[in-house]
């Protein structure tokens, strides 16, 4: 896979704060990547430099090939956005909103209505054209924000905390209709969230605290770096984990101890297995890796 | 699919489905009317009649006809503006919702979007302005009408100067605004002072010399006055036919504002449409030109 973003040695400042910090990473095209860090950390000025929204101080954007110095144009019509917050006309209906967006990328009548058909059908929202936008529910609606990011057949999806705000349910819908484009359509998705469990489905991530890039990686591999590994061991008496002289936790009905590796967790097994009768092993999360590398929360920054 | 004539077209939508915005346009003119026909009509009456010579005896219909073009000169010059103002605070709407955002992240020119604006606070300013043009000539016709085909022929003309003098000129303040704050600040500035400072609520006269002078420089001023001249000059050429002297007549114009003065020359009619039409010009280039030059942060 080639890289359709690549950022070298990033530089913003805003007045004496220094926003993004000699910033430099890739994302594989057709690859899921997950931009992390806590409000002010400097995601959304990357995100804002990245489409021309703001000027960079220094450092070097190519997104597709194109230098973003000498070709905004064509990056912008490589970007389709979705922003945290929808930012399509409450008053007017769904149809108006999208044919106004549409009309942005040069898009005729004819390839308005194909395009509309189709994105009607895929995010199912056939029956909510003649709706005003502000009447709508928040899955709904966010449904409607994806269809206008997706209008133009962009390259790279920016999803900025798509699923914030939004029930179990419709976050799922989403992912299922993102993952359907990732495979039918090699299309990049670019995503920043407070949800770490989405983090964790990335095929890469990154995580910027201050404007500098703390750690980056797979998930897994940020896992085993930064994150203990915990067994867990159902119906046994504590008075027997105390004798594993290892930390541990109670959590109901059982216990979990914590450990460095898997192999830690496969030697403790074989050691003890008369103690191993109902047992899981879990990696660490990507909340124990994002805590363990900037030593705070993601919901403690959004907040 | 013209990206400017579809977001014309969603500017406009925008703004008559907003109804707060929309009524609030489309009373302004209203509300003057009824404040003017109801505590200012007698107003200006009494003054009138207390200038002319006890020997001179005018038909009350001329009266009222005179008094009523003053008004609706008054209205309209007003309206022109501060309607503007109001349609065009959807620029400002958008940058506070976010939806400028959507825009440029399209590959659209600023020159586009700016021009778009200005289109669409035109033609729903033109809308309103004219419909209270109309209603206007209704209550002329109800308290007296003197104008003639070609007197309304150049009304309509000088509101549509005047709402693209409005228009460029608030799009250049508002370029400035981002905050809903702002908005009711501007908004409440213009439909209190715009009024005073273009002659419209006080005869020009009746300033301090220097505060006249400043007046003068401004466009608004004779958009004022043209329209004070298209309402009024069918009744006032009546009066005259009815014995009012020439030298009395000319005070009379003078103390109306059909004739403005610059530093002590009469403006004729065809400099003030001049002076209006260059400002236009002036400030629409100007707007384009800071929208152009609006860099990056």
């Amino acid at each position: 896979m080639s890289n359709i973003i690549q950022i070298d040695h990033l530089n913003k400042s805003f007045a004496s704060v220094k926003a993004v910090q000699d910033l430099s990473f890739r994302v594989k095209e057709g690859s899921l990547f997950a931009f992390l860090g806590i409000n002010g950390a400097g995601k959304s000025t990357t995100i804002n430099i990245m489409c021309g929204q703001l000027a960079k101080d220094s450092g070097r954007v190519l997104i597709n090939g194109h230098d973003l110095d000498r070709d905004s144009a064509q990056i912008k019509r490589d970007f389709g956005v979705v922003f945290q917050y929808s930012v399509l006309d409450a008053a007017l209906s769904v149809y108006d909103n999208l044919e106004s967006r549409a009309a942005l990328y040069g898009m005729s009548k004819t390839e308005f209505k194909q395009r509309l058909a189709e994105l009607a059908k895929l995010l199912d929202f056939e029956d909510l054209l003649k709706r005003s936008v502000g009447k709508l529910s928040g899955g709904q609606r966010r449904r409607i924000d994806i269809a206008r990011a997706l209008f133009h057949k962009p390259k790279i999806l920016i999803l900025d905390e798509p699923t914030t705000g939004l029930d179990p349910q419709t976050r799922k819908t989403l992912w299922n209709v993102i993952a359907g484009l990732r495979k039918n359509e090699n299309m990049t998705v670019f995503l920043t969230t407070h949800y770490m469990e989405e983090a964790a489905e990335a095929d890469h991530v990154v995580i910027i605290d201050d404007g500098k890039i703390i750690a980056e990686g797979t998930p897994l591999a940020l896992k085993n770096k930064y994150a203990d590994d915990h067994v867990t061991i159902y119906g046994i008496e504590e008075d027997a984990v105390r004798s594993l002289g290892l930390p541990y936790e109670q959590v109901p009905n059982g216990y979990r101890l914590t450990l460095a590796n898997p192999k830690a967790a496969t030697e403790l097994i074989l050691h003890h297995p008369q103690l191993f009768q109902d047992y899981e092993i879990t990696k660490g999360k990507m909340d124990d890796i994002f805590l363990a590398v900037t030593g705070k929360t993601l919901v403690e920054g959004a907040n | 699919m013209s990206a400017f004539l579809i977001l014309v077209k969603r500017n406009i939508k925008l703004f008559f489905k907003d109804k707060g915005m929309f009524f609030t346009s489309l009373i302004t003119p209203l509300i003057l009317l009824v404040l003017y026909v109801t505590f200012l009509g007698n107003v200006y009456r009494d003054n009138f009649t207390s200038l002319l010579p006890d020997t001179l005896q005018l038909s009350s219909g001329l009266i009222d006809g005179l008094v009523g073009g003053q008004l609706v000169s008054s209205i309209l010059a007003v309206s022109c503006v501060t309607v503007a103002f109001c349609s065009n605070f959807l620029m400002v709407q958008d940058k506070v919702s976010g939806a400028i955002k959507d825009f440029r992240i399209a590959p659209i020119k600023s020159s586009v979007l700016s021009l778009s604006y200005y289109m669409a606070t035109l033609l729903s300013t033109l809308i309103i302005c004219l419909i209270a043009m109309g209603i206007c000539l209704g209550y002329l016709a109800v308290v007296g009408w003197y104008l003639s085909f070609a007197d309304v022929c150049f009304l309509f003309l000088d509101i549509v100067l005047l709402v693209l003098f409005g228009t460029a000129l608030s799009s250049i303040i508002n370029f400035f605004l981002s905050t809903q704050g702002q908005i009711s600040a501007v908004g409440t500035i213009i439909s209190a002072g715009y009024g005073f400072i273009c002659g419209a609520y006080m005869p020009i006269y009746s300033f301090g010399e220097t505060l006249q002078k400043i007046i003068s420089f401004l466009p608004g001023t004779y958009g004022t006055s043209l329209i004070r001249n298209h309402t009024m000059q069918g009744v006032l050429a009546e009066m005259k036919a009815q014995g009012i002297p020439e030298a009395g007549m000319k005070e009379l114009r003078d103390l109306l504002d059909c004739n403005l003065y610059f530093f002590g020359h009469q403006v004729d009619l065809p400099v003030m449409y001049l002076i209006v039409g260059i400002a236009v010009v002036v400030l629409i280039m100007l707007y384009v030109l800071l929208n152009k030059c609006k860099k990056q942060k």
